[in-house]
């Protein structure tokens, strides 16, 4: 028999004793597992959310200043400028002009890709998007309200005549009484292909949009500047923040009470033996042999506890979170944090017994009754 | 040659008020079965943990197999390697096989897991218990137990056996065996048999009888080594 499978077979001679401290571990496990699944199934939907809807920042020239929405335009090679940095996943220009729109001497007209559309945060409410250089365009839900335009009619832009194929909402109240159509159609009605007002610029997923705007920042700082939603990704980075902290925050609970369940089990374990490691020390085995077996069969314990609340864990997170409207994810940095735990609660409530027993003179061990 | 060399050894317990040994000289035999009897708390059990380097002495020198036992220096290894412990209660890890029980001192050598099994297997042979190699220990007699402890003993093939009443708690019958079986492996391996037993009958199979007395050695079983300040 090798020593391992000693030190594996010993925790189970006192069967009640190891599942109870099993399940006590377990316990912990489990909680840090579904927790961990659930925080990462938040964090996962909170960058779905971020990416999915708008684009992570806008690129202006450097003269329009902070306003998004200026009139002011850059050179249209500035796209491909922005597309190539690293950390740019998608890059849409749009441009914005104030043109005579319906009975309207003056509105917001608004130019993109149609494949763009989404970084401008807007959805469709009827109809469809537009296609690319058509007379066809789709109208902000306030605008198109106020002004009795329903899809299928047909509006005039610049004097010229556009069919309205869908209505658009967003959040943005700016928008939502604006028009869409796509950029080069807005080129040709300002004669000016080459010009854009802004660009719209989304992040690979995984980067940080910050870092990315601070890195165009720094490439083209001198000729334009980039916006980015601060407050909202502040918020939400302290929210993912609040949430993680409150894994490790259980965590650490886990790990105290985990630690001293195990400490009772193995200080109990080496207490029954005592006579038995007297006879150790008498057939020549060391200190630190002693002090790894004992050791061991705690990390044994937490190790079985691990397996088994992870498993729990996850299935239990699996079949139940979509009741309760949440998606958990489970990445193997839970698994790793669940196992790293368990295998510091094992050195923790494992060390303190081993050194009791280390301590333990033979004569008096093997005196003990 | 002298396995062993004890001179002056003094030991005492509780700040000095409990004097197990005091002033302790002699000297044992390679080879040679000697008997240490004395009443309880005569001091023998004592003297027979300072020859097992179970304990060190407070003053005095102890020489046994060749290795200096006064300082705490690395005794595990002696003990690993030169002496075998036999005890009143077999002291048998019971959630292990019978064989898996005599493997236990071998995990301080470096041998493999099956020349450990074989090894194992080879000593329960010499104690008549093979047959019993995979069972619980609690599936078997006191004798059968003992046994078991004495192919223990032997696990490490030591040069000293030291045994603290063997057969204390087991049935004349029983006790018989189990001393048989001892002189045998003494006879047959050449090793150094130490026995403290209470017991007279015991004690007198031996070449040697040490009677203890007080922590002071009345009689050696040999003029020349009787304590000298003793005068009985």
């Amino acid at each position: 028999m090798s020593f391992l499978k000693f030190i594996l077979k010993n925790p189970f001679r006192r069967k009640n004793s190891a599942i109870l401290a099993i399940v006590g571990i377990a316990i912990g496990i489990i909680v840090i597992v579904a927790l961990g699944g659930i925080t990462e199934g938040l964090i996962n939907t909170f960058e779905d959310t971020i990416h999915a809807g708008g684009a992570d920042f806008t690129v202006s020239g450097k003269e329009t200043g902070d306003s998004a929405y200026g009139t002011n335009t850059i050179s249209s090679n500035w796209t491909e400028k922005i597309a190539n940095v690293s950390g740019v996943d998608e890059a849409f220009p749009i441009y914005v002009v104030l043109t005579s729109v319906g009975d309207d001497y003056m509105n917001t007209l608004i130019g993109i890709d149609p494949n763009g559309t989404a970084l401008a945060d807007i959805s469709m409410k009827e109809g469809r998007i537009f296609e690319d250089n058509s007379s066809e365009a789709i109208l902000g839900e306030i605008y198109a309200e106020d002004n009795n335009y329903s899809v299928g009619d047909t509006i005039d832009i610049d004097r010229q005549e556009f069919k309205v194929v869908g209505i658009y909402q967003t959040g943005d109240q700016n928008m939502a009484g604006g028009v869409f159509t796509s950029i080069s159609k807005v080129g040709d009605l300002m004669d000016d292909e080459d010009s854009i007002s802004n660009i719209y610029v989304k992040v690979n997923k995984g980067e940080d949009p910050q870092t990315v705007a601070d890195r165009i920042d720094s490439q083209y700082g001198d000729n334009i500047t980039t916006v980015t939603s601060v407050m909202e990704m502040t918020q939400m980075a302290d929210m993912l923040n609040m949430l993680q902290a409150s894994t490790w925050a259980i965590s650490l609970l886990a790990i105290v009470v985990g630690g001293l369940g195990i400490i009772n089990t193995m200080l109990m374990s080496v207490f029954e033996r005592t006579r038995e490691i007297g006879v150790l020390k008498a057939v020549g085995w060391s200190n630190g042999k002693i002090l790894t077996m004992i050791v061991g069969e705690s990390l044994v314990i937490t190790i079985v506890s691990a397996i088994i609340g992870s498993l729990i864990g996850f299935v239990a997170c699996t079949l139940l979170g979509p009741l309760i409207g949440m998606e958990p994810l489970f990445t193997p940095k839970i698994f790793i944090q669940a196992f790293a735990i368990a295998i510091v609660v094992g050195i923790i409530g494992g060390i303190y017994p081993a050194l009791k027993a280390v301590r333990l003179p033979p004569t008096e061990a093997l005196r003990y009754e | 040659m002298d396995v062993v060399d004890m001179k002056n050894v003094y030991k005492s317990y509780e700040d000095g008020k409990i004097k197990a040994l005091n002033g302790i000289n002699l000297t044992i035999n390679e080879g040679e079965f000697v008997s240490i009897i004395g009443p309880s708390g005569s001091g023998k059990s004592t003297l027979l943990n300072m020859l097992g380097a179970l304990d060190i002495p407070d003053s005095g020198t102890i020489n046994v197999a060749g290795r200096d036992l006064s300082s705490n220096k690395k005794l595990h290894e002696f003990r690993a390697k030169e002496i075998g412990f036999i005890f009143q209660l077999h002291n048998l890890i019971p959630n292990i096989s019978v064989a898996e029980n005599i493997e236990i001192p071998m995990y301080t050598q470096k041998m493999s897991s099956n020349e450990m099994r074989s090894r194992a297997l080879k000593l329960l042979d010499d104690v008549g218990l093979k047959d019993k190699a995979d069972i619980k220990p609690n599936k078997l007699s006191g004798g059968e137990r003992q046994r078991v402890a004495i192919a223990r003993a032997l696990a490490n093939d030591p040069s000293i056996i030291l045994a603290d009443e063997p057969t204390g708690s087991l049935d004349s019958k029983t006790s018989n065996k189990i001393l048989k079986q001892l002189i045998d492996l003494h006879d047959t391996k050449n090793v150094t048999l130490i026995i403290v037993t209470h017991d007279m009958d015991v004690a007198k199979l031996a070449d040697r009888v040490i009677e203890v007395l007080d922590g002071e050695i009345i009689s050696a079983g040999d003029d020349s080594l009787i304590n000298s300040k003793i005068d009985v």
